[in-house]
């Protein structure tokens, strides 16, 4: 039997070419993962998620916090309160966890009590607007950034938030520790018409 | 063309198939009827005896991503009331504090990690994770210290005894084989028994 027909060394020249054009078609942008795109921001801005928004309002540090008139719950260091508000678009948003990431590369997640630990997205055409609280170390803020982090079966393309929630060295961070509120109860969440 | 001492040889070998044919089909069977039994008998389970250390409480060890100190327990029994049977649980107290130098990530502790370990052969039942501050499924933050917590068994109505054994597993920081295509990051998986600890409890009766 002849080993190299013509079709065979075909088939492997093709192969080759698929290979290069894939390379070809891998994003030319620089990511911090290879299937991820990272929309940056601040406080107050309106960051595309899709064709959905997600705005973070406010963040707040407290000393304990309040839900559903339970008893208020305390902590050794400090919890980060973040308001946002999401704008729903047409396509798919999927879930996506929240987190909170510090310079030292410290990962703070949210609290259990208030069962979503992400981005709450309503209906299409709806916004909503919620809040996530994470315990954090009072020592370790340098940098705080949130972070929506889609959740995601296959590896695809996708796309994730992070918003820098402006703590850029201790000085601020101490600042914000000693003005921290003896409480923060954290708000229902509200779904209105965008 | 065929000589004589095939045909032979061919009848030859056909006794012999024949011969032990039913043997086989025997052996085949058994293996089919023993394989069903133990399917239906709850499974082939190796029991180890126990690998890891036995300390008497309070202690304070290392295990996985946690550190863990264990103080006392206690049984709490819940009589029988008009709508509902008789029920007991188990409540362990113990200071959990976030140890994961590697991620340095916040993590809630699952209730696997958390046994009670009924002996006699049993299998150990599993926690319901850690409840601290009066929430439950705590999320500890690295680099605060220990919080002091509790967490709950199951246990039949009937449950006795004051000197109870928790086990208590750990995670190791490792990655997968990545011949098959998974990322080869390490992450924490992987429990193991990490210790188990002889807790001294009492019994109280809970009423409403």
């Amino acid at each position: 039997m002849k080993l190299y027909r013509t079709s065979t060394v075909l088939v492997g020249v093709l192969f080759v070419l698929l290979g290069g054009l894939t390379r070809l078609a891998t994003p030319e942008k620089v990511y911090d993962s290879e299937n991820r795109e990272i929309v940056h921001g601040t406080i107050g801005e309106t960051l595309k998620y899709r064709d959905s928004t997600i705005t973070v309002h406010r963040m707040k540090v407290a000393k304990a916090y309040v839900y559903n008139d339970d008893k208020p719950v305390e902590t050794n260091g400090a919890f980060v309160a973040v308001e946002y508000e999401t704008v729903r678009g047409t396509e798919e948003v999927g879930s996506n966890d929240a987190t909170l990431t510090t310079d030292d590369g410290t990962e703070y997640r949210p609290v259990a009590a208030t069962i979503v630990n992400g981005a709450d997205f309503a209906e299409p055409g709806f916004a909503r607007s919620g809040s996530l609280v994470f315990e954090v170390n009072t020592a370790d803020l340098n940098g705080l950034t949130l972070n929506f982090v889609t959740v995601q079966f296959w590896t695809v393309l996708t796309q994730d938030v992070s918003v820098d929630l402006g703590v850029p060295d201790e000085k601020v961070a101490q600042q914000l520790v000693d003005t921290a509120a003896p409480e923060y109860v954290i708000p229902k969440s509200v779904t209105r018409v965008a | 063309m065929e000589s004589l001492d095939d045909v032979i040889d061919a009848m030859i070998a056909d006794r012999v198939i024949h011969r032990h044919r039913r043997k086989w089909l025997i052996a085949l069977a058994l293996v089919v009827v023993l394989v069903v039994v133990i399917l239906f008998t709850g499974g082939w389970k190796e029991k180890k005896g126990r690998t890891v250390d036995t300390v008497d409480a309070p202690t304070t060890f290392e295990a996985g991503r946690y550190e863990f100190g264990v103080t006392s327990a206690q049984i709490i029994r819940t009589p029988k009331t008009k709508y509902d049977p008789a029920k007991a649980r188990v409540e362990l107290s113990f200071d959990v504090k976030n140890i994961d130098d590697e991620e340095h990530k916040s993590n809630s502790l699952s209730g696997k990690m958390v046994l009670l370990v009924v002996g006699g052969g049993e299998d150990p039942i599993e926690s319901n994770g850690a409840t601290c501050r009066g929430a439950i499924n705590w999320v500890f933050v690295y680099g605060l210290p220990a919080e002091s917590c509790t967490t709950k068994f199951e246990v039949p109505a009937n449950f006795t005894g004051d000197k109870l054994e928790f086990g208590f597993l750990a995670e190791s920081y490792d990655s997968d084989i990545g011949l098959l295509g998974a990322s080869e990051d390490p992450y924490w998986h992987n429990e193991k028994a990490a210790m188990v600890v002889r807790v001294p409890t009492t019994t109280t009766t809970e009423t409403k």
